[in-house]
């Protein structure tokens, strides 16, 4: 082993990523793992050869590297599974983004036509006011719906009313779509195949199998992977990490840093820190604030519950935030396919109430809202095990960034420490956002200088689930070029003047060459224009009426396509929202 | 077609409402001219295709008007030539009529 290897904490996607690039660069990484098996918190658990998903990860990317990179370590054993993830309300499944017909039947007339008036009010006369989620989302959708579909769901999540979350926030995730690529993509497709939102990848036996395929790699390059190895203490001096110390629970080791790459959470790594960070960092690290959940795993006795991989759980009446069945993810996550496993998500925080509640009084709690949700009995469950996650979701308040940079500049000073991954950037990442965290800062440790802070801010990183890409498929300028506004004033005199000079033209055409002109056919125009004759006079009387009439159609005709044109661009826009909504639940 | 300049300052969504559609003429003119040409050449070749004791009784009238035309196949070539030219002429005569209208307007 290098005297100063490459120490990553953290064999989540990030870590286990950045140790895998270090090896394909002949660089021997040593990657400390409090936990006994890799993926962090998208690892694989498994009780009595079930295998279950901590929170459910799709497999997705628009980054070709990772892509690749997911393929290469799997091959075979990453299969391709038809998406179906609806919402369950009122014992009735909704799909989402909501269809309207799906949404009539499930809610029924009256319901829905509330919510379209409701709807129509909160266009009709938005709130001024935008300072809250519930505002910013009123002021889109109505109130009604807000109530059915955000409220509940939202305030679950996130354990706070909707009223306390900041409108930015929400923006900032929903990441509202630009007006001219919804456009462009309703015109000329996204650049992603609709089969690539409607279907993701995952590995055979869940996620965990991918991260162990990418620590024995690791380990066949001459990487270590110490398991069970819990960081105690990061020494530093003023510039540098000079020493990581960990404990595996019987012996402790010390590691002397050339560079140390890190996917601990922000606030606990300067927690570690000896000799402690300056009060004002522990107070911001203090601050920085994360969800955590529990999931309880119900073994069912039956074949088939439901055909979603997810349902997310909206009603207020069932602490159950979201429930995952496995098998639908992939069949060989349960061994006996006579059987079900499901997982009943529960957000909260870390030491509440919720997390702090026996195992078995969880199983009862899950159990009994199953049967309340009426999706089995209760005699059906014939087992059941609880996994609790902390540090799952780093919590966007209205402090958190002021926080973060605080922590960020302070770390900054230590020239060998990088921080990757969800927990370690206190950003909102997806494991494919992590694990480019990680690839990038094993690249810096060879002498490369990227960005890490830069990944999942810039419009590239964006997720594809709105089902649109963020560049137009054709230049900004020809975009709006096409739906510029037509001149109805210019276009019917246009068109007017030249129905007019035709008419003329027409007319005095026929007089110049002589014979009977008054009997020329042209003469049947005076059915239509009144007082017309083909005559000099008569064609200045058909001038007018030729102007009259070209002026008018042309005057509807662009009015019509005006008006036209804005209600297929409001549609967009509307649509592209609600997809981007999607991606806010898919994120939870 | 083109849209008129504006300011880089605004914002493509502004734009893409406050921008008034200008007609490229050259454009407008040859597609009238095509449907014009396309029009007649079809108009009469199905006259010809149906044939009958008179062929075209009012379709002959264009003669009046494209000296050479007649409701044959050769006609009809030469009805859509005329037909191109009238159209292409319309067209383009439109296009500068509404540019100028809209560019004075703003």
């Amino acid at each position: 082993m290098d005297d100063n290897p490459v120490v990553i904490i953290g064999a989540g996607p990030a870590g286990l990523a950045a140790g895998y690039e270090l090896i394909s660069r002949n660089i021997c990484p040593v990657i400390l793992e409090r936990a006994g098996i890799v993926g962090g918190i998208a690892r694989t658990e498994s009780y009595r050869d079930f295998f279950f998903d901590i929170g459910g990860h799709r497999f997705f990317t628009k980054n070709e590297e990772i892509n690749r990179l997911w393929e290469e370590l799997l091959g075979d054993d990453f299969i391709r599974v038809n998406r179906l993830s609806r919402i369950f309300y009122r014992g009735k499944y909704f799909n989402y983004p909501l269809r309207p017909a799906n949404a009539l039947f499930n809610l029924g007339p009256v319901e829905s036509l509330l919510i379209f008036v409701s709807y129509c009010r909160a266009r009709l006369s938005p709130s001024p006011e935008e300072n809250s989620f519930e505002e910013w989302i009123i002021n889109r959708f109505g109130e009604r719906l807000y109530r059915t579909f955000f409220k509940t769901y939202t305030e679950k999540v996130w354990g706070i009313p909707c009223s306390e979350i900041r409108a930015d926030w929400a923006a900032q995730r929903i990441k509202g779509l630009s007006l001219l690529v919804a456009v462009s993509n309703a015109l000329f497709g996204g650049q992603q195949s609709k089969s690539l939102i409607e279907q993701f990848f995952y590995p055979k036996f869940g996620p965990g199998m991918m991260w162990e395929s990418f620590m024995d790699r690791i380990v066949a390059g001459n990487g270590e992977v110490r398991l069970n190895s819990e960081v105690s203490s990061i020494h530093h001096d003023t510039t540098m990490i000079t020493a990581v110390e960990y404990s595996d629970g019987n012996t402790t080791g010390k590691l002397a840093p050339g560079h140390c790459v890190s996917s601990l959470p922000i606030s606990r790594l300067v927690k570690l820190f000896t000799p402690q960070p300056p009060a004002e960092i522990l107070s911001a690290a203090n601050q920085l604030s994360y969800r955590a959940f529990i999931i309880v795993v119900l073994i069912i006795d039956i074949s088939s519950l439901f055909p979603d991989q997810w349902l997310y759980v909206h009603s207020p009446k069932v602490k159950v935030g979201r429930i995952q069945n496995f098998k639908n993810w992939s069949s060989f996550m349960v061994p006996d396919q006579s059987k079900t496993s499901i997982g009943m998500e529960y957000f909260c925080n870390e030491n509440d109430q919720t997390w702090n509640m026996q195992d078995n009084e969880l199983v009862e709690t899950a159990t009994r809202e199953m049967v309340e949700l009426g999706l089995g009995e209760k005699t059906q469950v014939i087992d059941s095990y609880v996994v609790r996650q902390s540090h799952a979701y780093p919590v966007y308040d209205s402090e958190y960034k002021k926080n973060l940079q605080v922590i960020r500049n302070y770390l900054e000073n230590f020239s060998n420490l990088q921080t990757i991954g969800r927990s370690g950037m206190h950003r909102y990442n997806n494991m494919d956002h992590s694990m480019q965290t990680g690839i990038l800062a094993a690249k810096n440790c060879s002498g490369e200088n990227h960005d890490l802070w830069a990944v999942n801010e810039e419009k590239d990183y964006l997720e594809e689930d709105r089902g649109v890409r963020e560049v137009p498929a054709v230049p900004e300028k020809v975009l709006i070029g096409a739906f510029a506004r037509m001149d109805k004033l210019a276009f019917a005199s246009a068109v007017g003047i030249t129905c007019g000079l035709l008419v003329l033209g027409a007319t005095l055409w026929i007089i110049s060459r002589g014979g009977d002109v008054l009997n020329s056919h042209l003469r049947l125009l005076a059915q239509y224009f009144i007082g017309y004759t083909v005559t000099v006079k008569g064609g200045f009387i058909a001038f007018g009426y030729s102007f009259f009439w070209g002026f008018l159609f042309a005057w509807l005709f662009a009015y019509l396509r005006n008006l036209f044109l804005a209600i297929y661009i409001y549609n967009i826009k509307r649509k592209a929202e609600l997809l981007s909504l999607k991606d806010f639940f898919d994120n939870f | 077609m083109e849209t008129d300049k504006n300011n880089d300052q605004v914002l493509p969504e502004e734009r893409l409402f406050s921008g008034v559609l200008l007609l490229n003429a050259k454009v407008v003119g040859l597609t009238l001219g095509v449907i014009f040409g396309l029009g007649i050449f079809v108009a009469t070749n199905w006259l010809v295709i149906k044939g009958g004791e008179r062929v075209g009784p009012h379709l002959i009238l264009l003669s009046q008007y494209f000296i050479g035309y007649k409701v044959t196949f050769w006609g009809s070539l030469i009805g859509a030539a005329y037909g191109f030219a009238l159209g292409t002429i319309c067209g383009a005569l439109m296009g500068w009529i509404y540019n100028k209208i809209a560019i004075f307007r703003q």
